[in-house]
């Protein structure tokens, strides 16, 4: 909901998803015969695509849809399903898939990248009823969202086991060719010099 | 491009996967390579690359008239002294600058050092009407040599290096520039090689292998050789329970057959989940130019079946057939290609040093470092990927990290910089992870247990940063362990993670410890990787090899690992439609 006061929670992203293709598609444990079709939900809205026109348990769409997704954290998921039509004319859901954003946005994922993600579906029951791909690219705005990697833990306190080394940032001295590096001229060539055991503090 | 095990597609899978575990065999090491060669396929990416040469400054040799200038190329071992003649090029006549027309054309294999010496001679009056073969070098007058990686030069923008010519080497180098001119040497990739077809292929009325069911039948595709059995270059999915099969399409290129009219072998055969396929039927001596036929045709041919034993062997037809639904040839960009645009492959390591490994200061350690200089396991893996791999990483600073095991006063870290800075990960060059793999092993103690979720997530977040920067890498990560992983899941889900970024992850086990649950990260019987979030791998990344005790200069376990890395770099590249742009720069760097 907008507020007029509150501009910011209406800020929003824009995605460009396709919804590629699925694989082993299965209901009651068999094989998908029919056409299937996939259903994009954001939030309340949804897309539907074409039926594939094969029909059977590796259908392939192709089928590129634009979606806004609110910024607010209100929206945690995009959620796609795959359904057939039975010849009754009623929808069957194949298996649904919950995507987190944190899967294209953040993360591994930079603004702008093109994220070819595939997912697990699940029937009403849980049980897996196949896989579907899809790509997602979040489309990289003017005043941009910087992208923040995610942290590697710092390693932290790492309390260096000698004074010299701590103020070089070393965990320990580090060797260099001329020490006693047995492996200098790795390849079959000739060693010049033994490993000196007491050279660095033995470790506990 | 033959991206082989791969769709290619959308979301497809991309070529690499789990091998046969080596450790479960018998004994004898080259069973176990054999194998491993045999079931993987020896599907390396031949490019065929042509080779001309110039050169400028040359010594004159004769009194009267100027050099009258041949080269000839070989290729040099492992061990760096054995030569074998490739080439001899034509005799230029009266010039120290001479431009030879006659081009040497070899195979450019990824997955080894291919090293080059070329030696120019001066070639003697009274052998001139000779032919070039026929000539004895000894005879001749020596004006120089260079060395150089096959690699080194295509990964050049403009593919050309110019090598200084110097004495033969075994004389010792003197200080003061030599002045023997200069050896220039172009590459360009024959245009056979950038040619894929796209095969689609149908079976029909197949024939049940037992009684119960139908078939679950897929495709194996080889190319015959002259001596030894066929090499499968390309195989398709499994379709379960099918009698009329139609498979995805399956790209080979033409490099990788060898020519358009290179014999093919066609087998059918049923899945089994024991590994034991079953042969249903199969097809010799269709060439790509032959089933390019057949689909304009429209027809099928049958599939046969050996029949009877020792010398009554037969083959009977079936009345199952083959046809070809489609055949296209596009022109394909290559590997090479996008080396010369400017793509390069990262080396990244990861090393284990927990303490299953043994302590290193005893000679049964795994990590022991031997006095003589022979390289344990580590430090040979190291070695064998590196060394192939740091020609296509321009500033060869190669992050390279240690896991399970206590730097000292520090908990146990299961992803810590080998180099021992707390800041970087980076060293510089081969030698420098070796000698910060000799820093760390007497720094830390040996630990556990065994996790790969840390490197490879380290590994992750480089990958992607180089992303968000737009930067033309592809990483390779290289783990190499002794030991069965303990967070099987969360390995998974750091695999699950990558699996979207420009990472290939080699996985080398040394020692003897049972691989059997390696196999599961390759997926439950070709099923993909899934993590615990329910989202599943995007492609296969993962190579795994037991490397078993291997003398040097044998065939390695690890060159076949290799092979398969441009597939996947070119599936990442062909999936997201990244072009390698055409470069204007015009420096030989």
């Amino acid at each position: 909901m907008t507020s007029k006061a509150m501009t910011y929670s209406t800020m929003k992203r824009s995605l460009e998803i396709e919804l590629i293709s699925a694989e082993g598609l299965k209901v009651d444990r068999k094989p998908v015969k029919r056409k299937t079709f996939c259903v994009l939900k954001i939030d309340q809205e949804t897309r539907a695509c074409k039926p594939d026109e094969l029909g059977g348990s590796y259908p392939v769409w192709k089928n590129k849809i634009e979606m806004d997704i609110a910024m607010n954290g209100s929206v945690r998921f995009i959620s796609i399903e795959v359904l057939y039509k039975t010849s009754g004319g009623a929808e069957k859901s194949v298996g649904l898939a919950k995507i987190p954003l944190t899967d294209f946005m953040g993360g591994f994922a930079p603004q702008g990248h093109l994220n070819f993600l595939s997912y697990r579906l699940r029937d009403e029951y849980g049980d897996k009823s196949g896989i579907v791909n899809v790509s997602i690219m979040v489309k990289p705005d003017g005043n941009s969202l910087k992208y923040s990697p995610p942290s590697v833990p710092a390693p932290a306190g790492y309390k260096a086991c000698s004074s010299q080394a701590a103020a070089n940032g070393h965990m320990w001295r580090p060797r260099t060719s001329s020490s006693t590096a047995v492996t200098a001229g790795y390849g079959g060539r000739v060693v010049t010099g033994l490993p000196v055991w007491g050279a660095f503090p033995r470790s506990s | 491009m033959g991206s082989c095990w791969s769709d290619g597609k959308g979301g497809g899978r991309g070529g690499g996967g789990m091998v046969g575990v080596c450790g479960t065999t018998s004994g004898c090491p080259n069973d176990a390579v054999d194998y491993y060669l045999k079931s993987r396929g020896f599907n390396g990416l031949f490019s065929q690359i042509e080779l001309s040469f110039s050169a400028s400054n040359l010594r004159d040799g004769d009194v009267i008239s100027k050099s009258d200038a041949m080269v000839v190329v070989y290729t040099k071992g492992r061990d760096g002294i054995t030569l074998s003649e490739l080439f001899r090029s034509e005799v230029v006549l009266n010039s120290l600058n001479p431009k030879w027309i006659k081009k040497l054309t070899l195979s450019f294999q990824f997955e080894l050092v291919q090293t080059l010496l070329f030696r120019v001679y001066d070639i003697d009056t009274q052998f001139q009407n000779s032919r070039e073969e026929m000539l004895k070098l000894d005879e001749q007058q020596f004006l120089g040599e260079a060395t150089c990686a096959l690699s080194e030069i295509i990964t050049k923008s403009n593919r050309t290096v110019a090598l200084e010519l110097m004495r033969k080497e075994s004389v010792a180098a003197t200080a003061q520039p030599q002045n023997y001119g200069k050896l220039v040497v172009h590459a360009e990739e024959s245009l056979a090689s950038k040619t894929t077809t796209e095969i689609v292929l149908r079976c029909l009325h197949l024939e049940p292998m037992d009684h119960f069911s139908k078939s679950d039948p897929f495709l194996v595709i080889s190319k015959m050789v002259e001596h030894g059995s066929p090499i499968p270059v390309s195989k398709t999915e499994v379709l379960k329970n099918d009698a009329n099969p139609v498979w995805k399409p399956v790209f080979l290129s033409v490099q990788q057959v060898g020519s358009k009219d290179s014999p093919l072998v066609i087998e059918c055969l049923d899945f089994n989940g024991n590994g034991n396929h079953s042969l249903i039927g199969y097809k010799i001596e269709k060439s790509l130019a032959e089933l390019e036929k057949l689909h304009v045709s429209g027809q099928g041919i049958n599939l046969l079946l050996p029949t009877g034993v020792g010398h009554k062997h037969e083959d009977k037809a079936l009345k199952s057939q083959i046809s070809v639904d489609k055949f296209t040839e596009t022109v394909q960009h290559t590997f090479l290609e996008y080396l010369a645009s400017g793509f390069e492959l990262n080396f990244m390591v990861a090393i284990d040093f927990t303490a299953s490994n043994g302590n290193p200061r005893l000679p049964d350690s795994l990590h022991y470092i031997d006095p003589t200089g022979r390289l344990n396991a580590y430090q040979r893996a190291i070695v064998e990927v590196g060394e192939v791999l740091q020609f296509y990483d321009t500033d060869k600073k190669f992050p390279a990290w240690g896991f399970g095991a206590r730097p000292i006063d520090i908990p146990v870290s299961h992803c810590f910089n080998l180099n021992g800075s707390s800041t970087y990960c980076e060293v510089d060059g081969i030698q420098g992870i070796m000698n910060a793999y000799n820093g760390a092993l007497f720094n830390v103690s040996f630990a556990g247990p065994t996790l790969f979720g840390p490197v490879i997530n380290a590994a992750s977040t480089i990958a992607s940063e180089s992303l968000a920067q737009n930067s033309r890498r592809y990483y390779v990560l290289l783990i190499i362990t002794d030991g069965v992983i303990t967070d099987l899941q969360e390995t998974r889900d750091a695999l699950v993670s990558a699996s979207d970024l420009p990472l290939s992850i080699l996985i080398v086990g040394v020692g003897g410890a049972d691989y059997k649950e390696m196999e599961v990260l390759d997926g439950d019987k070709g099923e993909r990787l899934e993590s615990s979030s329910g989202r599943v791998a995007s492609r296969d990344v993962v190579q795994f090899v037991a490397l078993k005790d291997i003398q040097y200069g044998e065939v390695s376990v690890v060159e076949a690992l290799l092979a398969e890395l441009p597939s996947q770099f070119l599936a990442y590249m062909k999936n997201r439609n990244i072009t390698p742009t055409t470069t204007t720069t015009t420096s030989a760097s």
